[in-house]
């Protein structure tokens, strides 16, 4: 996969995520409306491909806006992977040189390894996500199960740990899944299903949609290196 | 105070560290009175969890989940002020309340007055804890919209 086309993919993608945000704000005050009407028109733009890179331009300079309005991201880590995949596309649109732009670009898909590394990293430092008992405290008391039913898992130690195993392991290995474009795809699979059962169990919806736009990113970064 | 690029650091510098330790978990509750000094309970919790969520229901909240996620943004707003308080997490809340509570047919439409506060939910043992952290002072729901 080619720098433009993974570029151009991740740009698609990740306008797609945003207008799928922005409709849900559309519900919202005045001020929301405004700011996420003018997203959903540049989104738009991006999109269609027309007078690029200034749609993106105008995304990036508009999500400081945004993120003045809520004084921080509205949805955490979702909206922050969100912000860096905008200004990773948006700067690397601007750069004077192919290496320039290969850089951030490069910088995003690294992100995405992170992502995944870092959150396996701290978590089996952490001696309750090795004996499970972190997860039973989100299914327990969190404020993300999505029902009370679900809370019910909390008695169930022995799936959560292996759970919180599973997890912490696929996590630390993900960066194993570079070696080959069917290891990548594999794993990037795998990582998608995680990302649907947050969606489903946390209502985190806005991770999966998210992430699934960088992975172009990680795609044609793996082939580059390998 | 204008610092965009404040809070836009973290996003392109980011540090991962999804749910490293699971800190004490805030729920959200609502009281209404017919003066000031009455919307002190009794204390209602604020969208408590259905019993159930049916998996096509949980499909479809892939594409239109903004309740949800609002209610996660209160979750931020409630961390937020206690954390690092700001006049910003606390109007959020009493303005989504209030929206909330008038978007519904409203049979407390005589309690002009509107207070919440918040409970953290937290363990200790095997024991779960429940502690008062901040109550706000009531505003008139008018005043919200």
């Amino acid at each position: 996969m080619s720098l433009e086309t993974a570029a151009r993919l991740s740009e698609i993608l990740l306008a797609l995520a945003l207008i799928q945000q922005s409709l849900e704000h559309l519900r919202g005050g005045r001020d929301e409306q405004i700011l996420f009407l003018t997203r959903i028109g540049l989104c738009g733009l991006v999109i269609a491909g027309l007078a690029s890179p200034w749609p993106l331009v105008a995304l990036a300079g508009l999500s400081l806006l945004i993120l003045q309005r809520f004084q921080g991201p509205y949805n955490g880590g979702s909206d922050r992977m969100g912000l860096l995949a905008l200004w990773c596309l948006t700067l690397s649109r601007l750069m004077p040189s192919l290496a320039l732009r290969e850089l951030v670009f490069g910088y995003l898909a690294a992100q995405l390894v992170l992502s995944y590394v870092i959150s396996g990293g701290v978590k089996i430092v952490n001696p309750d996500w090795r004996s499970g008992r972190a997860l039973r405290d989100v299914f327990q008391f969190s404020a993300y199960p999505v029902a009370e039913n679900l809370r019910r898992l909390a008695e169930r130690p022995r799936l959560l740990r292996a759970m919180s195993w599973a997890v912490m392991l696929f996590e630390l290995a993900f960066p194993l899944a570079m070696v080959s474009r069917v290891s990548l795809v594999v794993a990037l699979a795998v990582a998608a299903s995680f990302h649907l059962a947050n969606a489903c169990l946390f209502g985190l919806n806005r991770f999966f949609w998210t992430w699934l736009a960088v992975y172009p990113a990680i795609l044609w970064l793996q082939a580059r290196l390998v | 105070m204008f610092k965009p690029l404040a809070l836009l650091a973290p996003a392109l510098i980011p540090s991962w560290n999804f749910f490293d330790v699971i800190a004490p978990s805030p729920r959200l509750e609502y009281a209404l009175g017919t003066s000031a000094a009455a919307a002190a309970g009794p204390w209602r919790a604020f969208r408590p969890l259905p019993p159930r969520v049916a998996p096509l229901e949980m499909l479809r909240r892939l594409v239109w989940n903004p309740r949800w996620n609002e209610t996660l943004f209160l979750v931020s707003c409630a961390e937020r002020l206690i954390n690092h308080p700001t006049a910003h997490s606390e109007d959020e809340i009493f303005r989504r309340l209030a929206a909330d509570l008038a978007r519904g047919p409203d049979p407390e439409a005589g309690k002009p007055w509107l207070s919440f506060r918040l409970v953290f939910l937290s363990r200790e043992g095997e024991a779960l804890v429940e502690t008062e952290l901040f109550r706000a002072a009531p505003r008139l729901r008018a005043d919200l919209r």
